[in-house]
């Protein structure tokens, strides 16, 4: 059934329809309305659920752990300031292999305080062991989220499905609800390969040496293979039962492009109705959406970029002494491959500020008329400020 | 289509152990030991009756509306009537006073008994061994009855001597109807009865009748209580209209009052006042209290002194009356200002002349309620002689193979229906140890027996039920741990209209429900007690609380539990503590 709801209520809608177990989270701005929809579910009875009151975000994520290890589907919401203080645990909970699923709404972190979208949060989170999804619309987060606990309780990793504040978690968009009985069919109930007995207690999580421990951490990254391999699979099943497909990369208009555009989460949608009307005038533009950045789809990309001279990438975040991340990752996967496009790296966006399409296509222009860019990190619409502190 | 991947081939190589950890017995690393202690609440210090309240609470909780109401029987055979007329210090002792509002314990107590009225039910009492011994009673007013009932649970033969023709004393012959109907007094009184008691009413006892009840009796409990007011020495108190509240009061209860038409004023400031002017007006005049003091010196109970303001009685603070004389049809009333001037031993405020103009208040009658005193001079107790001990309710003097028990008003030097029950509980155990064990065993046998050792005295701790168990540490407000209770305003009680209470004797206070009570009754911390909550089950990282089906529900596994401690950091109402663990010798 179709509903005019928000993002944070697709992401909420979707939590229900997966009948997890128990939910633990600590409200924080724009997350908050994701878990305050879970708590009314909880308590009406619309979900049956343990939703737990904890006194932190790092608190939300221990519980989860210890539920997890249980052998219980879970589920946590955070943002910004509250998944950094989740950072030791969100280690854990990979090295412990417990496919826990996160809702992290994209916030920037203070100061300056502000709690409008960027990326930076989630992307400081980058190697953890965490697999992560970047969603554009309410569909494909209420889609998505459902992925992620088939995804995660496959691989026993944790997922992260991640979407921008307010231009996704508070815009309201016509979402197709899924029936349960579909749903059902799409998600069975968790079967944990393994998980806390006490009528045979094991010890979780104990001492090991260097004899071991490098096997282990192979261990995780032979699971996040496994996710990349096992993503496509997902989308079938997927489709088959709702009839929409997502995809870790969508590349638009990218087979003849001579510039393609790479964009993440809501900008993603902006850029396809320029994309559109550049083409109307005879321009040789395509797009590259990223959705999945953890695990990198590699060969995908490649694929995608190969036509293209130029790749302009869209940071809605930055890695100071570096550049934007996500032109980090195209750089590296593309270093290898002889006679590859050149990469632009645009930051644009940051703590909220709107990317709008006459942003995108400054940076189309700009990545037309240069040969080479002047640096890695082009920020578009940076306004003049006095750099040096008044006294008053 | 895409190749599928098995689940079960997706590398999962982690840290954990092959064996069960149970062979390691953390309970070596221990040098803390949690136990669990049930502990004492302070409103059952607070209790003149010693009612085991936060246990009531807990089981009305649970809809044990019986198991509750038979708790308060072990201390208390009269439910009914302490939950409308007891001035309730257990709640100003409430370790939830401090954190939002005292649990509304009287409101719950007046509930159980109805619920019990309602419900017919047979109170199932433990009661000791009949016992050859046969103990009469003077007096069935709240003190006589209740020792009755307590001598009858110890085994004792026990006969009443009323001189009224009803039994109930001050409960039946002076609190009014409004605060207490009849049916439950009477439903009470029956339920004493039919435990064994036998009240024979309408004999009034002369002293030589009671000496001679002594020689055909092991023992006797003398409760004739005060029955006659202490005359005002004001001049001219013989004056036609003047009256004695006391009477008045009796008179109403007889149904021989009448009506009133006029101005009534009431000298004095304690509980009978505030009746005969709450009663004047419900008869249809109009009442002024004239108090010395201030309206916070008076002993009355502040909940009734307010509820006569609400029903129309005027208070009229600092004026001494100074004489009395008639007027025409009426009565002219001489009174002189009063101002406070420093603070008496008691806390109530010192009062000295202000000035020496008088005042004149025109009035059609007066009553005089200053106070109660003993009708014959032989109910009071003897001085102190080496056969005579003076106990906290009562006085015990012995007499060859046996001993007399001096209770009630009496005795008590707070004069409350709560302390009566005392009165009538202490003497009862006074006299069980006094014929079983000899005048050498009571003081230490009753020291033995009180609540928390500061409180008063309880049956059930003396006939060693489950409670003996207790440590008599009295929780404190910062004992409890009130990260789990949240904020909930206390019960409000409701009453019957204003514009009603002055037209009629029905009762001000009106009926809660099941569900009400449950939800005020879940308020209580149950101080020092295990409800089963389960938060050291929960909590404890070694899983070592394990459930049995002890009285606790639940023990300890000290061959895990590490003595961290999180059970009794946890445990809301401190039903657990922490001790150091003994050292083994040699080590």
């Amino acid at each position: 059934m179709k509903k005019v709801i928000e993002g944070s209520q697709a992401v909420a809608e979707a939590v229900r329809l997966a009948r997890v177990n128990v939910i633990s989270a600590y409200p924080i701005t724009p997350q908050t309305h994701i878990v305050e929809t879970l708590s009314g579910f909880c308590s009406d009875g619309t979900l049956d659920a343990r939703f737990l009151k904890v006194e932190s975000e790092h608190s939300a994520l221990a519980a989860l752990i210890g539920a997890s290890s249980g052998g219980v589907r879970t589920f946590t919401a955070t943002s910004s300031q509250g998944l950094a203080l989740m950072h030791e645990l969100l280690h854990w909970a990979s090295g412990a292999r417990l496919p826990i699923v996160m809702a992290e709404v994209n916030r920037a972190l203070g100061p300056g305080w502000n709690i409008w979208t960027d990326q930076t949060d989630s992307l400081a989170q980058r190697d953890t062991g965490w697999i992560q999804l970047y969603c554009e619309d309410g569909q494909e987060t209420l889609d998505t989220t459902l992925q992620a606990f088939y995804l995660a309780e496959r691989v026993n990793l944790p997922v992260m499905v991640v979407l921008d504040a307010f231009f996704l978690s508070h815009t309201y968009e016509p979402v197709d609800i899924p029936d349960q009985e579909a749903v059902d069919r799409f998600l069975p109930p968790f079967s944990p390969r393994f998980q806390l007995d006490t009528k045979n207690p094991c010890a979780f999580g104990s001492l090991v040496t260097p004899d071991a421990y490098m096997e282990m951490r192979r261990s995780i990254a032979a699971g996040m293979e496994a996710a990349l391999e096992m993503l496509p699979e997902v989308e079938e099943r997927f489709a088959g039962i709702f009839g929409r497909r997502w995809a870790a990369i969508q590349p638009v208009r990218c087979d003849d492009a001579e510039i393609i555009l790479v964009t993440s989460g809501t900008v993603t949608s902006t850029c396809r109705e320029l994309v559109d009307n550049l083409r109307e005038k005879g321009e040789k533009v395509g797009l590259l959406k990223v959705k999945l950045f953890r695990p990198f789809p590699v060969e995908d990309i490649r694929r995608a970029l190969a036509p293209a001279r130029k790749i302009a990438v869209i940071d809605r975040n930055f890695s100071f002494g570096a550049s934007g991340i996500f032109a980090q990752e195209i750089r590296a996967t593309l270093c290898d491959t002889p006679g590859h496009p050149t990469v632009f790296g645009f930051i644009a966006g940051i703590g909220g500020r709107d990317v709008t399409k006459d942003v995108l296509e400054e940076i189309y222009q700009k990545t037309k008329q240069s040969e080479r860019p002047e640096r890695e990190d082009i920020w578009i619409g940076l306004k003049e400020v006095p750099h040096a502190l008044e006294h008053p | 289509m895409h190749k599928k991947i098995d689940t079960e081939a997706v590398s999962l190589y982690i840290p954990r152990s092959y064996l069960t950890t149970e062979g390691n017995r953390t309970g070596s690393w221990r040098f803390l030991r949690p136990r669990y202690e049930e502990k004492t609440a302070p409103c059952s210090v607070a209790c003149p009756a010693a009612e085991d309240i936060g246990r009531i609470e807990m089981l009305t909780t649970q809809g044990l509306f019986k198991d509750a109401w038979e708790t308060i029987l072990r201390e208390n055979p009269f439910p009914g009537v302490c939950g409308r007329v007891c001035f309730h210090p257990c709640e100003d002792a409430c370790n939830r006073g401090s954190f939002d509002e005292a649990i509304a314990i009287h409101v719950l107590e007046r509930f159980l008994a109805n619920r019990a009225m309602r419900g017919s039910y047979e109170p199932v009492m433990e009661r000791a061994a009949i016992r050859k011994e046969r103990i009469a009673v003077i007096g069935a007013g709240p003190a006589g009855l209740s020792a009755a009932y307590f001598l009858t649970l110890l085994g004792y033969r026990t006969d009443v001597f009323e001189a009224a023709d009803e039994a109930g004393g001050v409960l039946r012959w002076g609190i009014p109807l409004y605060r207490l109907p009849l049916a439950i007094l009477r439903e009470e009184i029956r339920r004493i009865e039919e435990l064994g008691v036998r009240i024979q009413t309408g004999r009034t006892l002369s002293e030589q009748d009671v000496s001679d009840l002594a020689g055909e009796y092991d023992a006797l409990f003398i409760a004739c209580g005060h029955g006659r007011s202490v005359e005002s020495g004001i001049p001219g108190e013989k004056s036609t209209g003047v009256r004695d509240g006391l009477s008045f009061l009796r008179e109403v209860r007889e149904g021989k009052a009448g009506t009133i038409s006029g101005r009534a004023a009431v000298i004095g400031g304690g509980n009978a006042a505030i009746d005969v002017a709450r009663s004047v007006i419900r008869l249809g005049g109009e009442a002024m209290i004239i108090y010395r003091r201030r309206r916070q010196d008076m002993p009355a109970f502040s909940e009734e002194i307010a509820m006569a303001l609400d029903e129309g009685v005027k208070l009229r603070e600092l004026l001494a009356p100074v004489a009395i004389r008639s007027d025409g049809g009426g009565l002219v009333l001489e009174v002189r200002p009063m101002k406070i001037a420093g603070i008496d031993a008691d806390g109530r405020g010192h009062v000295e002349r202000e000035g020496t103009q008088t005042e004149e208040i025109r009035i059609d009658f007066l009553f005089t309620a200053v106070g109660e005193r003993a009708a014959e001079t032989w109910y009071e107790p003897p001085d102190t002689g080496a056969a005579v001990l003076r106990l906290s309710h009562c006085v015990l003097t012995q007499k060859p193979g046996g001993g007399f028990v001096y209770g009630g008003d009496l005795t008590n030097g707070t004069k409350s229906v709560a302390h009566a029950v005392a009165s009538g509980k202490e003497g009862a155990m006074a006299l069980g140890t006094l014929l079983a064990e000899g005048m050498e065993a009571v003081p230490p046998r009753l020291a033995s027996c009180r609540v928390g050792q500061d409180g008063a005295p309880s049956m059930e701790i003396y006939m060693r039920g489950s409670r003996s168990d207790r440590s008599p540490h009295v929780v404190t407000s910062d004992e409890i741990n009130t990260a789990y209770f949240q904020f909930d305003p206390r019960l409000k009680q409701p009453r019957l209209l204003t514009e009603e209470r002055t037209r009629t004797f029905g009762e001000v206070n009106l009926n809660i429900s099941a569900n009400l009570a449950i939800r005020e009754a879940e308020r209580c911390f149950n101080c020092g007690l295990c409800n089963q909550c389960d938060n050291c089950y929960l909590f404890c990282p070694d899983l070592a609380v394990k459930k049995d089906s002890g009285p606790l529900g639940r023990h300890i596994d000290y061959d895990y539990c590490k003595g961290c401690g999180v059970c009794a950091v946890e445990c809301p109402r401190n039903a657990l503590i922490l001790e150091e663990e003994a050292h083994e010798e040699g080590h």
